[in-house]
Formats: structure tokens, sequence, C-alpha cells
């Protein structure tokens, strides 16, 4: 599959989750990618990123969770 | 080029195309990569080649380095019509035939490369150069032509005030009237001059000496006096018809393609350009691209006396010009009306070397030809310019000023001569190059002399 | 016109362009002429311990018809006698008393004879001192140069031997031919350096001839390593000046060289810090006279920009050079094909395809002709088609929307905030 294509993908895992109101509670990168685990504060969801462009993304939101989370 | 062999008619939009400049700029790539190319020689042959020393290699590793100001300053520092030689020069036989790549690969393309740093300082509107500090030292030019302009040039950067009487409207001389545009577009020159006057040298243009100031009140009126007038209109034939509408002079022809009027078009006209030297084979180009059906070369000789540059008579034939070798104009045939209808030519045939080395011509007896033509160019040289030399009571011979080589003085002390009125009888070269280094070494001289006496009399 | 006069640790020329410490500078006619031909300073060939040298000593790699793209020499140091170096360069000196002479030194790593040899120099009015540490090949057999220069001990030491009794400042020459220059560079500062001038030249066999299977150069059919200098080692050059010129312990001037073959390198090396450049390979492919085109080129720029003194050029990039782990996860640029340009050659198309991200798709129009397209999504970015590209103004890098992040995150930002995110 094409790059983008393949991070389109694994960007809307992450979006629909964030959408549903998870937060990214936990991350373990190894060298099968990133495990992300996300929490809505009642049930966990489990995704595991491959692509270069959504293992960025994810970090991203990371860091805008954590600047919010420090802003509230 | 559009031209009409076809159909009979030509529009003022192909004209307009068929005159700008057709030999194409060098792009950035191909002119970098050339520039790479250049061995950077030290003490090279192109700079000797050239007439005013251009220091080739600098300017062309000016433009490897990315310094196009350099360049170009390099450039018209030696040679203040260095952006019109890029294009008229005949570099096969100055720079690039000197080039040592001549017996490796191929020359460098030295007067491209001088093209691509002058556009770049014309597009840039660079400044390249300031007045010197006034001396209050006056100097009138006559001509300004580029030996006037040059001399002028390098007289202001001495701090010397220069005046130059130009008899036309505009300033540039035979650069702006004379080299087509095809070959030499008008804005060219232009940008000399406008160097030029930028150092403060007054052009007063529309004024002849002869006319409205006399030759005296320079002498009298000015520390020094230079006259750069060139060379007059092209000479009678002196045979039958001449007197007739369609009978043209090649100078006055082409100045008429450089007015950017194109009143002329030589729809379906079929021409005959008399002679074989650039001015022929530029009023023959002009003819085609005008529309005209057929252009023919008549030349009392052959191909291998005629005087043009390879590279115009190339350019002619590309154009597709008929060549009429070995036939004399002997009359010009006209209607009742006064339009030309037909050139009669005597066939000529070659003779045993004379001693000058030339083979002669004479008549073959009885041989004559009738030209179906309704144009005919006179391009048999030009005149010279006897009655202006004479009211500056300088010696000549024959209409060809007499001068000292190294400094131009004429006969008459303070007055110098440069440029085309002192080529001929073995002096000088008809060529632009030439005029611009006559230009600058007779500044040279007269500011050495005024500054001398200004040393002497202080 | 720009004032080009430059300072390096207070030895003062009229402009930053000044002759590296070679052949170019063996003798003083040499140097003299040099001087006449415009050179700011010159680093006299380096005085020490007697040496001879062999011939052959030089060779040059040719890239694609570009003659001497590098350079190779396996030349020791000047094999004249020291009393006739020193004769010469108190002569040059008084004749040109504004140009900068600096006497390059290599001896033993020995006390009295560094106090020996810099007392010696600086009795005939030399301007500065260059310890050479860098000479790769020859003199490191015997404990100089390189073999001394690669021990950050031994720089030190001998440094500060040199300060002990000079009196003009003292730069160190450091050589390419470790795996860190920092540590040196650093080394020399402690020792008490006045600046530090970089690059000697770097480990290099130049060929081998295919036919008779002797190394280039040779003599007679042997061949030993030599030193690597010229257009080629330029990039490797400006990164050590640029490493050396943001530590803000190595706070001395710089000295750059290394490739240096017109204005342009200069201005380069001095906007990555160094205070002025040197040359060697430049004037020995062209000679002296290739110094007007870099006064004249660095002059033009200068007031092009409206920068008064070459001065304010140094170090003025360094601020934008970091480390890997500080830029940006988040920035992008895409390629673009501007079709009305390219030549169709599909160069970039096939190193894409074989050797980055499949991203330029060759593609028909409705007039059936060919065109080439970035398809930017899948583009990284890595500017590849761009350098492969034989056409000026055909492919353009040009800066895409973010799509991992709106906001700036570097590696450093996204490894902290990943490493406080363990299994929970
Ligand atoms: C058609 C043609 C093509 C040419 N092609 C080339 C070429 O390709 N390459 C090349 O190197 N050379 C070429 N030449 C030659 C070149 O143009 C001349 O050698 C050069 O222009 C001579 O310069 P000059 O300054 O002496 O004279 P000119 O350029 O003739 O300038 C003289 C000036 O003096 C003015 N003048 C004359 N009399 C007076 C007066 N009484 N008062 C005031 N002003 C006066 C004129 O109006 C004119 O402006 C060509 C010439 C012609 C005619
Ligand atoms: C033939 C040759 C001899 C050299 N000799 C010396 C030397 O004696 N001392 C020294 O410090 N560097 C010496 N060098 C290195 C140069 O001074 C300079 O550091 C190196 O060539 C990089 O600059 P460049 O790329 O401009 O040539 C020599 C270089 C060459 C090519
Ligand atoms: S440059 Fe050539 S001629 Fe001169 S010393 Fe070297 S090998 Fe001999």
């Amino acid at each position: 599959m094409r790059e983008h294509a393949e991070f389109m993908l694994e960007k809307e895992k992450i979006d629909a989750l964030i959408e549903d109101g998870y937060e990214i509670t936990a991350v373990q990168e190894n060298l099968e990618g990133a495990f992300v685990q996300f929490s809505n504060g009642e049930k966990q969801a489990h995704l595991h990123i491959e692509s270069a462009d959504a293992r960025k993304y994810f970090s991203f939101l990371l860091k805008k969770q954590k600047e919010e989370a420090a802003s509230t | 080029m559009a031209t009409n062999q076809s159909e009979a008619w030509i529009s003022v939009e192909d004209i307009k195309a068929n005159f700008t400049e057709a030999h194409p700029a060098l792009k950035q790539k191909d002119a970098v990569d050339e520039a790479n190319r250049c061995l950077y020689c030290y003490d090279a042959p192109c700079i000797t080649a050239c007439p005013t020393d251009i220091d080739i290699p600098a300017f062309i590793k000016k433009i490897a380095s990315g310094n196009m100001k350099g360049s170009a300053v390099t450039i018209m520092d030696a040679n203040p019509s260095g952006a019109s030689c890029a294009r008229v020069c005949p570099t096969e036989e100055l720079c690039e035939g000197a080039c040592v790549l001549n017996h490796a690969s191929t020359p460098i393309m030295i007067g491209d490369l001088q093209r691509y740093a002058t556009d770049w300082a014309i597009k840039n509107e660079q400044v390249l150069f300031k007045k010197g500090e006034d001396t209050k030292q006056h100097i009138a030019i006559v001509g300004s032509g580029p030996a006037g302009l040059s001399a002028a040039r390098e007289l202001a950067r001495f701090g010397h005030r220069v005046t130059i009487y130009e008899a036309s409207a505009e300033a540039g001389g035979l650069n702006t009237y004379g080299i087509v545009s095809f070959r030499l577009p008008k804005e060219i020159p232009a940008w000399e001059v406008k160097q030029v006057k930028d150092l403060g040298v007054e052009i007063k243009t529309n004024t002849i000496v002869g006319k409205d100031i006399s030759a005296a009140e320079l002498t009298e009126q000015y520390h020094a006096v230079i006259i750069a007038a060139g060379m007059g209109k092209v000479p009678t034939l002196g045979i039958d018809g001449e007197e007739l509408e369609g009978v043209r002079d090649a100078i006055e022809f082409v100045k008429m393609t450089k007015s950017g009027k194109w009143e002329e078009n030589l729809s379906g006209k079929k021409v005959a350009v008399i002679g074989a030297g650039n001015t022929a084979v530029d009023a023959a180009t002009c003819s085609v691209r005008l529309g005209a059906e057929n252009v023919k070369m008549v030349y009392r000789r052959t191909e291998k006396e005629m005087t043009a540059y390879a590279f115009e008579y190339e350019f002619a034939k590309q154009d597709g010009i008929e060549f009429k070798w070995l036939s004399a104009p002997a009359k010009i045939e006209g209607n009742s009306s006064g339009e030309v209808t037909g050139l009669l030519v005597n066939k000529m045939k070659l003779e045993a070397a004379g001693e000058d080395g030339r083979q002669k011509v004479k008549a073959i007896e009885g041989a004559t030809e009738t030209l179906d033509v309704d144009l005919v160019i006179k391009a048999i040289g030009q005149e010279r310019l006897n009655p202006l030399i004479e009211a500056f009571e300088v010696t000549h011979s024959d209409g060809v000023i007499q001068i000292d080589e190294t400094t131009y003085a004429t006969s008459k002390t303070g007055v110098y001569a440069i440029g085309d009125i002192i080529f001929g009888k073995g002096q000088g070269e008809a060529m632009v190059v030439s005029a611009a280094q006559q230009g600058k070494k007779a500044a040279w001289a007269i500011h050495s002399e005024l500054t001398e006496n200004a040393v002497h009399s202080a | 016109m720009a004032n080009l006069e430059t300072s390096l640790a207070g030895i003062r020329s009229p402009n930053p362009f000044w002759l590296a410490s070679a052949p170019p500078t063996n003798s003083g006619y040499q140097v003299q002429r040099a001087f006449e031909a415009g050179w700011g300073g010159a680093v006299w060939k380096t005085l020490g311990d007697p040496i001879l040298n062999v011939s052959s000593r030089f060779a040059a790699t040719s890239f694609n018809g570009q003659a001497v793209a590098g350079f190779n020499n396996i030349e020791l140091i000047t094999d004249r006698p020291l009393e006739v170096n020193l004769r010469e360069i108190e002569e040059t000196k008084i004749k040109y008393p504004n140009h900068a002479i600096i006497a390059s030194l290599m001896v033993e790593p020995n006390q009295e004879k560094w106090h020996e040899i810099v007392k010696m120099v600086e009795a005939v009015g030399v301007d500065g001192l260059e310890l050479n540490f860098g000479c790769p090949h020859g003199m490191a057999e015997r404990g100089m140069g390189a073999a001394s220069g690669q021990v950050p001990e031994l720089v030190k030491q001998q440094t500060a031997w040199v300060k002990e009794v000079a009196q003009t400042p003292v730069i160190v020459k450091l050589t390419p031919n470790i795996t860190d220059i920092t540590f040196t560079a650093k080394a020399a500062v402690e020792g008490g350096a006045d600046a530090v001038s970089m690059i000697n030249t770097i480990n290099s066999l130049a060929g081998v001839d295919l036919d008779s299977w002797n190394t280039v150069p040779n003599v007679a059919g042997k061949g030993a390593h030599g030193g690597y200098c010229g257009p080629a080692v330029k990039p490797i050059a400006l990164n050590m000046v640029a490493e050396c010129a943001r530590r803000p312990d190595i706070n001395v001037p710089i000295s750059g060289m290394g490739g240096v073959s017109s204005w342009k390198e200069a201005a380069e090396f001095m906007l990555m810090g160094a205070s002025n450049v040197q040359v060697c390979t430049a004037a020995m492919h062209h000679g002296f006279r290739i110094v007007e085109d870099m006064i004249d080129g660095l002059n033009n720029y200068l007031d092009e920009k409206q920068i008064g003194s070459v001065a304010e050029l140094v170090g003025k990039t360094v601020p934008k050079y970091s480390d890997w782990g500080e830029l940006d996860l988040n920035y992008r640029v895409v390629a673009q094909i501007d079709t009305e340009t390219c030549i169709n050659c599909n160069k970039c198309h096939i190193a894409c395809e074989d050797t980055s991200h499949q991203c330029i798709d060759m593609l028909k129009d409705e007039q059936g002709n060919d065109f080439l397209q970035v398809r930017e999504d899948d583009c990284v970015g890595c500017n590849l088609c761009s350098i492969v590209c034989p056409v000026d103004g055909a492919i353009e890098m040009v800066e895409a929307p973010r799509k991992t992040g709106e906001e700036p995150m570097t590696w450093n930002e996204r490894q902290s905030l990943v490493s406080m995110m363990g299994v929970k």
C-alpha cells in the first residue's frame, strides 16, 4: 500500500477514538511499531500504529493533550 | 521565421517577429556549464585576440562563480560597447578563433557568454561606472557611434566634461541605425548610450557639425575635439536608371527597418542587392524578412572575394538568398511611371591575379542578362565625409583621416579622429569593437595631454 | 564598497582571504606575488625539523569532466633551511606590512623544541603562529602532525608549551582525521589557543592505475596514503567549522578552509562561523589571480545584501545549525514539477521509483504527450528528484500543509512525551 494511504487509514482510526472522547493513556514503541492505548475513562482501546506519519501524528496529539491538561 | 514564399502577403505581426533577435540567449544552465568549461588560461590568447583586451577568462570565471555584476564590469570596463559586441563581433575571427580549445574540442562560446553577462546588467539596471572628479576640461566629440561613445565614457571617468554632437535624432551611430535589429536590437546600444549619459556626458542630437555648429567653433571652444563621424551614404553606381523610385541606399533601407514603423512591406517583390559586404547581406536578409518573394545578391566578383563575415554569409544562405556571382550591374530598367522593372547585368570572368594578389575580373563581351526585379538596393560601401574632414583642416587621404596610431591625434593639434572615419588605406578596421578600442585610446591620450598641460600651467 | 578587513584573534588583514600553509606559500617570491595579486594573508609553508620529499607528490580526482574535484598529496612540510625561510619572511613582512604573515610550525612534541622555534619565527616579525597538528602523512609516522593532533592531551600540552613563550596569537590547525573534531578543538582551547583553524587534509588514496596496478600517485612503483583537499572536501570541512562554532566552550575564532574555491564558499564558511578563510587547492589549480574574483564577488555580494562589513557575516547561520533531535518532525516540503520547464528525461521518476518513495508518476495528457507528476501526499520531501533534475527550475521543493500536526514538534520533545507514557 502507498504510504500516505496507510497513514490515512491509521489516522482515521485514531481520529475516530479521539472523536469519541478517548485520550492516549499509554504508548509502547518497539521494532513492530507503536502500541497505543486509549481510554475514555470507562473503556480502553488499543491501536497498533505502523506508519511513520501516524507515529508522528499520535505523538503530536499527545503533545496537545498534555498542553490542554496543563492549561485546565 | 515567417516568410510568404507561397502566399503573396506578409502581415505586420510577422514582420515584427522576423525582426526580433534571431540568435537565442543562453539559458542559465548553459551559461554556467559553458563558463565552467572555460579553462581559465593564463595569459590567454583570447584576450590578445580581442581588440579591446577584455579579460575574457576573468569575466567567464565570474559567471561561473555567480559574480554577475563583476562579470559585466569586467566586460564593459574594457569595452563600452561590450553588449553590442557580444552580438555583432566576428568572434570566430577574434576571441573564439583564438580559444585554445579549438585544438582540443570546441571553442568556448565567448560571445554568447558576454551577452549573458551584459544582458544580466541590462535587466538588473546596474550602474557599473562612476564619473571622475571634475577637471573642468571640456571635450567635444562629433558623432555618437561606438567610437564616440567609448571616448566619451573614458573621458567622463577621468572627470572631463564631454559634449557629443550627433546629427541623428538618436545616439548610437550604426549600432542604433545600421546593424539590423534581428542581430542587434536597438535597446542594446540604447543601454550603452544610457551608461555614458549617466556619467554626465551631454549628447546634443539633431545637431550637424558643419551646419548647426561649425568645425571652427568646436576647435575654439573646447580643450580637444574628437571626430568620430563614421562614413556617409552609399555612393552612386554611375549607371543608367539610378534615379528610379525603386532604387535604394542599403544603409537608409536598414535604418528604416530599425525605426520600428514597418511602412515597407515587400510582399511579392523581387529584390536585387548590389554588393557583397556585411551591409549588402544585412539589406538582403532585411528584404526577406519584409516578405520579399525573391532576393538576389549581385556581385561582380566571386564568393572568394566577398567581404562579408563568414557568419553573415552563412546567415544569408539560411535566409534563402540567391547569389549572382560575376555579375556587374550595367543598367537599371524602369517603366514610364518610374518603377524598376529589371536589372541588366554584364557577366564577368576571372583573370590572372594582379600585383595585389587579387584576381582581376573582366566583362565578357556581349554576355548580358536582365534580372527580373522590382527593387534594387545599393550596398557598395560608404562615401567618405570629405566636407567635414576638410572643415577641420586635418590631413587625409581620399577622405581617410591620417592619424597617429597610438594617440589617434590628427595633423591638427587638439583634434583627434577615431572609428570608421579613419578606416581605409590599410588603416584601422571597420568594426564596432575596433571603434570602441580607438575611443578608449584617444581618450587616454587626451587625458594624459590635458593633465600634463594642467601640471605645466599650475 | 563593503569593508573586507578582517581580524582573527587580533591578526588583521585587508581581506579574509589567506593562502593556506602549502606549496603556494613555500617562498618569499611566491608570497610576495600572492600579496601583489591581492591575497590578504599567507600562512607560510610549515617550518620544522628537516625533512625530505619524494617525487611524484600530487594526484587529483576529476569528476565528470571537472578537473581537480579533489586533490591528493604526499608532500611533507618545507624542505628548505629554516634560516632561508626566516630571512624571506622578514623581507616579505617589511615589504608588505599590512598583510598578515603567519608561521606554520611543526616540531616533535617537546617543550624546548617548541620554545626554540616560536622564538625564532617571532624574532623575524610574524603576525601569528599556526601549529600544524594536521599533516596526515610522513610527519605522523614520526609522532608529529596528525599523530599528535589526534590525541587531545598532546594538542593541549603542545599548545600550552607554545603559549608559554608566544608573543603573537596562536592558531591551532586541526586534523579532520578524527571522529569528532570538537574534542581536539576543545583541547586546543584548554591549552590556551587564541584561534583554531581547520581542516588539514583527509587521509586518502587518489586511485589505482588499472594497467600497471600502481597506486596514484606512486613513487617508483610504491604508494603511501596522502591527504585529500579541494572542492570535494568542502562539506566535511564546513561541518567541522560549524560544529566548533556552535559549541560555547570552543570560544575562540575559527579560520576555515577545505575546498574554498570562490567567494561563495568563503561566504558560506564565514556564515558558518569562520572569521576568515584559507585556500590552497584553488590557488594551485588556477594561480594567485583567482583572489581577484574572490574579493570582487564577495564585495558585490555584500553590497547587494547591503552589508557594510564582511565581519557582519561571521556566524550568522550558526544559530540555525543544531542537533537532529531539535528539528521539527511536522514540517513538510514536497516536490512540484513544472511541466512547462520539464524536458521529460524521467530521471526524477526513476530515482524516486527505485530509490525513494515511488511517488512520481509518468502520465500522458489528452494529446498523448508525456508528463510527470508528483503525488504530493506520498512525497516525503527528500529532495532527491530535485537533486537529480538536470534542468533549472523544473522541480521545486515547496512547503506543504502539515499533515501530522499543525505545530512544530521535535524528536526530542516526542521522545520525552512518549517515555512518560509507559504502559499503565
Ligand atoms: C549594415 C552594417 C552592418 C554592420 N555590421 C557589423 C557587424 O556585424 N560587426 C561589426 O563589428 N561591425 C559592423 N558594421 C560596422 C560598424 O557598424 C562600424 O564599424 C562602426 O559603427 C563604426 O563606428 P563609428 O563610431 O566610427 O561610426 P558610426 O557608428 O557610423 O557613428 C558615426 C555617428 O556620427 C554621426 N555623424 C556623422 N556626421 C556627423 C556630423 N557632421 N555631425 C554630427 N554627427 C555626425 C552619425 O550620425 C553617426 O551617429 C556594420 C556596418 C553596417 C553599415
Ligand atoms: C600539496 C599540499 C601540501 C600541503 N602542505 C601543508 C603543510 O605543509 N602544512 C599545513 O598545515 N597544511 C598543508 N596542506 C594543507 C592545506 O594547508 C589545507 O589545509 C588543505 O589543502 C585544505 O584546503 P584546500 O581545500 O583549499 O586545499 C597541504 C596541502 C597540499 C595540497
Ligand atoms: S608543476 Fe610540473 S614542471 Fe613544475 S615542478 Fe611540478 S611537475 Fe615539474
